[in-house]
């Protein structure tokens, strides 16, 4: 593969759409190829991470390791797609296992160039994220679907119409600022952007037991848990699990607005709770603008997204031994 | 904030839950994973279960408020001893004049005549205000066993004083049901005195022939402003469970082994592996039962809402 041909092949990959020749240039520069044979393990669950891999061609199984000695297989990667990321991103051990289904070639890039890639303030870095978001999503519905494969039976039907998003909820004043800093999420945020962000949207409470986002609804807002702490659930006919917990600093319902698709759970308040809540139009102009508060908005987003895809796989693993 | 382990199963060397993995009990007192500002050096405690030591209803007992990781004597009895069941506990408490680092304030906690032991990893919030409102739900007989300082202990006698006959081996569905109705009364106390801020209640309790555990908080996310515990508290304090044949070694790695019926349960606040692939996260607000039966071992998870 020539140099020509590797930076032909990243600029028909759709997380790097819209980088500039340049810069595909330099990233083939400092990756490496590698050719990798059928049945080999490229990494296991919990290994430490290295390096992002794009696959060139070839295909690769995306494996977890459950309790018993059990795996499930959660997905096929082929040509263009990229694996690694959330080990990559969060310094975690690798979530998931991968083996070569058919010989493959993939290109390697470094955990400390991925950095680079997504580091700074300019457009390129602003329209990578915003992708790494869609890709993140897009992997925590495919975790969703698997789980509720596994439960069987139907959802609950799609709403006729979006609740709105503060409706029923009591309005209320801001947290304690030193509180919200205290909160891992937030720990090394820029003062003033983070200030920014969370003064963008409402403060509202509710108590335990309110419906805040069903599955299947349209988009309607983002919400992010200060106080409290809210379950995310699959219901199917009479089965019910919770596949994650929003406390404090964790977010909810905003998957819908990042790819327009109905939300994949449904939203319950355990405890009562207190969120800002921010609705589409407040939510699209952090998203998309590329300032110092949509970075710190953009991190907060990825951040929340590679917490709750390790959280999603947990009862993925109970489901999956228990079958 | 503590950690907790309870085994059930198999005869098991005690070492290999106390010291040999790279997540051990023993190493969570210095160097917990899963939890980011705290550390648990104000003692260590176990209750032990052996069939076939001399009055095996009686577990062997150690406590001590040395550092367990130092302990020589630890070390040599916990290569001894081969539990079927086993509760043990390192204790943390808030860098702060108010806590008590004394061998009353130890866990697991079992007072004289009882069958019942208890370890608790979590704190109930302003509990010198709401403690002696718990004096009418606790036997006075029982009350009068409390020798430290520790909500964990009051949490015991009341778990206690739910129970038919406090000095007997409760059924499995009985003590369950009994933390349940403890959880409730001081749900109802906590509400009599205003207190509405996060007290995790994540407790392990033992008959030797059954281990009944909770991962639970109330009012989890609401915390007192300027509260030193809030960095260790924000994430729902956590519980895994392994369950198989038996644990063993295995191709370099400690997992429980793969067999037709469950024989053998940890259940633990974190993974005793740094690799957790083998390791179950129990629900949070829920209950965990399992009892040795005669058809081995008998497990149960369930919703835990009080």
């Amino acid at each position: 593969m020539s140099d020509r041909e590797t930076v032909d092949f990243l600029a028909g990959v759709p997380l790097l759409e819209g980088q500039d020749e340049a810069g595909l240039v330099e990233l083939a520069r400092v990756m490496r190829r590698r050719t990798v044979r059928e049945g080999e393990i490229l990494w296991r669950q919990g290994d430490d991470a290295r390096e992002v891999l794009f696959v060139v061609d070839g295909a690769v199984s995306i494996l977890l390791e459950v309790p018993g000695n059990r795996t499930m297989e959660f997905g096929r990667v082929g040509r263009g797609q990229i694996l690694g990321e959330i080990a990559v991103l969060d310094g975690e051990g690798h979530t998931t296992s991968v083996r070569v289904l058919e010989t493959a070639t993939v290109l390697a890039l470094g955990r400390s160039d991925f950095a680079a890639l997504l580091a700074g303030q300019h457009p390129t870095a602003f329209r990578l994220k915003r992708r790494l978001v869609a890709l993140l999503t897009a992997r925590l519905r495919n975790q969703l679907r698997h789980l509720a494969a596994s439960l069987g039976g139907e959802g609950d039907g799609l709403p006729a119409e979006p609740a709105p998003a503060l409706a029923g909820l009591e309005p209320c004043g801001p947290p304690d600022s030193r509180y919200v800093r205290r909160m891992a999420t937030f720990h090394d945020f820029d003062s003033l952007a983070l200030w920014g962000f969370l003064t963008s949207g409402k403060y509202v409470q509710c108590p335990p037991g309110r419906t805040l986002v069903a599955e299947g609804e349209p988009p309607a807002a983002y919400y992010l848990t200060i106080n409290g702490a809210v379950e995310k659930v699959l219901v199917r006919s009479d089965r019910r699990i919770r596949v994650g917990l929003a406390g404090p600093g964790m977010a909810f319902g905003y998957e819908s607005l990042i790819d327009g698709l109905p939300s994949p759970v449904a939203a319950v308040s355990r405890e009562r709770a207190l969120f800002l809540v921010l609705q589409r139009d407040v939510f699209d102009e952090l998203f998309y603008k590329e300032n110092a508060v949509s970075r710190v908005f953009l991190e907060a987003i990825q951040r929340d997204l590679l917490a709750t895809l390790r959280r999603t796989l947990r009862p993925c693993a109970r489901l999956a031994a228990s079958l | 904030m503590c950690r907790i382990l309870a085994y059930l199963g198999e005869p098991l060397p005690a070492q290999h839950l106390l010291f040999d993995t790279d997540n051990s009990l023993v190493r969570q007192s210095y160097s917990p994973r899963m939890m980011n500002t705290f550390l648990n050096l104000a003692g260590f405690g176990m209750k032990a279960w052996d069939p076939a030591s001399l009055r095996p209803e009686d577990p062997f007992t150690y406590r001590v408020t040395t550092l367990p990781s130092f302990d020589r004597n630890l070390r040599f009895m916990a290569s001894k001893l081969a539990p079927t069941c086993l509760v043990a506990h390192v204790r943390g408490v808030t860098y702060s004049g108010e806590g008590v680092v004394a061998d009353t304030n130890l866990h697991p906690f079992q007072f004289v005549g009882t069958r019942v032991a208890l370890a608790h990893n979590g704190h109930l919030r302003q509990f010198p205000s709401m403690r002696y409102s718990l004096v009418e739900h606790v036997e006075p007989a029982l009350a009068q066993h409390i020798e430290g300082t520790t909500d964990s202990e009051w949490i015991y006698a009341l778990i206690l004083s739910q129970l038919d006959d406090p000095y007997g081996v409760p059924e499995t569905r009985e003590l369950a049901d009994a933390i349940a109705n403890a959880l409730r009364i001081l749900r109802r106390v906590r509400a009599a005195h205003g207190i509405d801020t996060s007290s995790p209640a994540n407790i392990c309790v033992s008959t030797g022939r059954a281990v009944v555990a909770t991962r639970f908080s109330f009012d989890y996310g609401w915390y007192p402003p300027e509260d030193e515990m809030l960095e260790t508290d924000l994430p729902f304090v956590s519980l895994w469970y392994a369950i198989g044949g038996e644990y063993t070694m295995r191709d370099g790695g400690w997992r429980m082994t793969v067999g037709d019926l469950p024989r053998s349960v940890i259940i633990a606040s974190e993974p005793l592996t740094s690799d957790s692939s083998s390791w179950f996260e129990v629900p949070e607000y829920s209950m965990l039962t399992a009892e040795l039966g005669p058809r081995g071992l008998e497990f149960e998870t369930r919703d835990l809402d009080v």
